[in-house]
């Protein structure tokens, strides 16, 4: 991953334009104002029965107020430009990232395939290879569904399909089913149940929830990896804390972590893969569930606490709405 | 395939993609070379501090520390030592990056088998020709100019600078080959093992190179001379 894109330079360049501005408004008045003395005497000397009135004060303040409307422009540009610049940084790191993704399990297909045709390979190892191309096409179709459920969920044309599941026992599943497919020893995942309530969820989207917040702790951890879930039933909501002892996020970042693209850089794990569109999925996941994701950390070193709120399931009037909306 | 003479030698593999890492380990180890597989950036420098190796198959982007980091160390600490990268980066800048920072070539993913084995191979033939012309003859001298092979250390009057690996591999064909017309095509393929097609400015650039360093006028050159619609000649006498 490339380091993160800074605005100095474009601020520097943007205060060069503004000093240059000003220079030019100085200049505005100080030819106006001598001008203006030069006309008085040329007048005075030419014609003194022109009777010259006290300085007309209207094109000069309609000049002023001109030239202050354009530098607010220059400064609502000068916005626009930084916003587009941080944009184009961040997709084209995400293009590079997704290159990288995409073409890694295809070259390890391509090359088992070359590998089983150009040679005599025992039998037990053209098993693992096929094993082994079977989970790269798997890793290429989780890739490419998860943008493409991205866009349907922009779009608002994500396929849904809500059902009502006792919250203490749905998520410590799905929590037990995501720990299994990336094969995590049996201590590293600690889940803590208190009360149960109905919630109302697409079972898939909520897979993907913690299919990546899984991933990323431990991505962003550097060894001896531990995840405490703690699923709180509560009379409105249920509310579920993940936390993991990775690297931890800098205040600062935990603001920009859910934005779509945006991608953190840590000198402690640098080089981290991953598209930048994973927490930003999520967010629109648990926004489309009618609930809250949060981020919380001490800072580096101190691990990584999510925060989600989902509401409890307690009349039929949503299981309509949500019925509806898949219709 | 396996028809080639450079049997048990020692290969580092630098790629954290397991399933690439294990094809790529299966069928180096069919070829007869002996590989060892590095999972990050860190990894590869603690095991090429460790171990002799005769390649390096580095990939990019890797954890901790990138392929051109990696490659940069490694061409500080030793640099005759062939570094191939494999990368999903398809860029102009990045191809131009590597080979700055000391790559030998450069293939991108997806890649056809037979091919990386090839490029393999002229690598570690290049190589080897390398070490036995050094071993015969470390030190060069011609004019006021000498040639350290083995450190790449060089002295033109008073005046020390080091040359890169290319710089260096050109000179010691020109060396080997003195006297005789050289074609453009003919120093593509032996020195750099490209495609003399696309790439024939690149002698250009390296012959202009030389000249800088150890010719007294660079304009009228003496030694590395020019044979119109031919190629060059090395005449150090």
């Amino acid at each position: 991953m490339r380091k993160p894109f800074s605005t100095a330079k474009n601020l520097i360049i943007f205060i060069i334009a503004q000093l240059f501005w000003l220079a030019l408004v100085g200049l505005w008045i100080y030819w106006y104002v001598s001008n203006y003395l030069i006309f008085e005497k040329v007048g005075e000397t030419v014609s003194p029965q022109i009777n010259i009135q006290t300085p007309e004060v209207f094109p000069f303040v309609g000049g002023l107020i001109l030239l202050v409307a354009l530098s607010f422009t220059m400064v609502l540009i000068f916005r626009h430009l930084n916003l587009q610049i941080r944009l184009t940084s961040l997709y084209d790191n995400f293009i590079a990232n997704i290159t990288h993704e995409l073409k890694s399990p295809l070259s390890s297909i391509q090359l088992y395939l070359e590998t089983l045709r150009s040679r005599d390979v025992p039998l037990d190892k053209q098993k693992e290879f096929i094993e082994q191309m079977l989970r790269d096409t798997s890793r290429l179709q989780n890739l490419i569904n998860s943008i493409l459920e991205i866009s349907a969920l922009e779009s608002k044309k994500q396929k849904t399909n809500f059902v009502v599941k006792p919250a203490a026992e749905f998520i410590p599943k799905v929590l037990k089913d995501a720990a299994a497919n990336f094969r995590l020893a049996d201590d590293v995942l600690i889940i803590n149940t208190n009360g149960n309530n109905n919630i109302l969820v697409d079972e898939h989207s909520i897979r993907m929830v913690f299919d990546n917040l899984i991933d990323n702790s431990i991505k962003y951890c550097n060894d001896n990896l531990k995840i405490w879930v703690n699923i709180d039933c509560k009379e409105n909501q249920v509310e579920i804390d993940f936390r993991d002892n990775g690297i931890g996020i800098e205040p600062k970042e935990q603001k920009n972590i859910f934005k779509k693209f945006y991608r953190i850089y840590d000198d402690d794990i640098p080089n981290v893969k991953g598209t930048g569109l994973g927490l930003y999925w999520i967010k629109g996941i648990i926004k489309n569930h009618n609930g809250k994701i949060s981020v919380f950390s001490e800072g580096k070193r101190k691990g990584t606490t999510f925060k989600i709120i989902l509401p409890v399931y307690k009349n039929k009037k949503l299981l309509k709405k949500s019925s509806a909306k898949e219709d | 395939m396996q028809n080639h003479n450079f049997e048990n030698a020692n290969i580092l593999l630098v790629e954290d993609e397991e399933s690439l890492a294990k094809g790529l380990e299966y069928n180096l180890s069919e070829e007869g070379y002996l590989v060892d597989i590095a999972k990050d950036g860190k990894q590869a420098i603690e095991m090429f501090d460790k171990k002799e190796y005769d390649l390096i198959v580095l990939d990019i982007m890797l954890p901790y520390k990138n392929g051109f980091e990696v490659a940069d160390y490694v061409r500080k600490k030793n640099p005759q030592m062939p570094i191939l990268m494999l990368t999903a980066r398809t860029s102009v800048d990045d191809r131009v990056k590597g080979l700055e920072v000391g790559a030998d070539d450069y293939i991108t993913k997806p890649f056809h088998l037979k091919e990386l084995l090839l490029r393999i191979e002229g690598m570690l033939r290049r190589k080897s020709w390398y070490t036995k012309a050094v071993n015969t003859s470390p030190v060069y001298k011609f004019g006021n100019n000498e040639i350290n092979f083995e450190t790449l250390r060089c002295r033109h009057r008073k005046h020390d600078f080091q040359l890169t690996h290319f710089e260096a591999m050109l000179m010691k064909y020109l060396i080997e080959n003195k006297g005789r017309i050289i074609s453009r095509k003919e120093l593509l393929e032996n020195v750099w093992n490209l495609n003399p097609e696309v790439e024939t400015r690149t002698v250009d650039i390296f012959i202009s190179r030389l000249r800088k360093y150890f010719e007294e006028d660079p304009s009228n050159p003496v030694y590395f001379k020019s044979v119109r619609s031919s190629g060059y000649i090395f005449e150090p006498d």
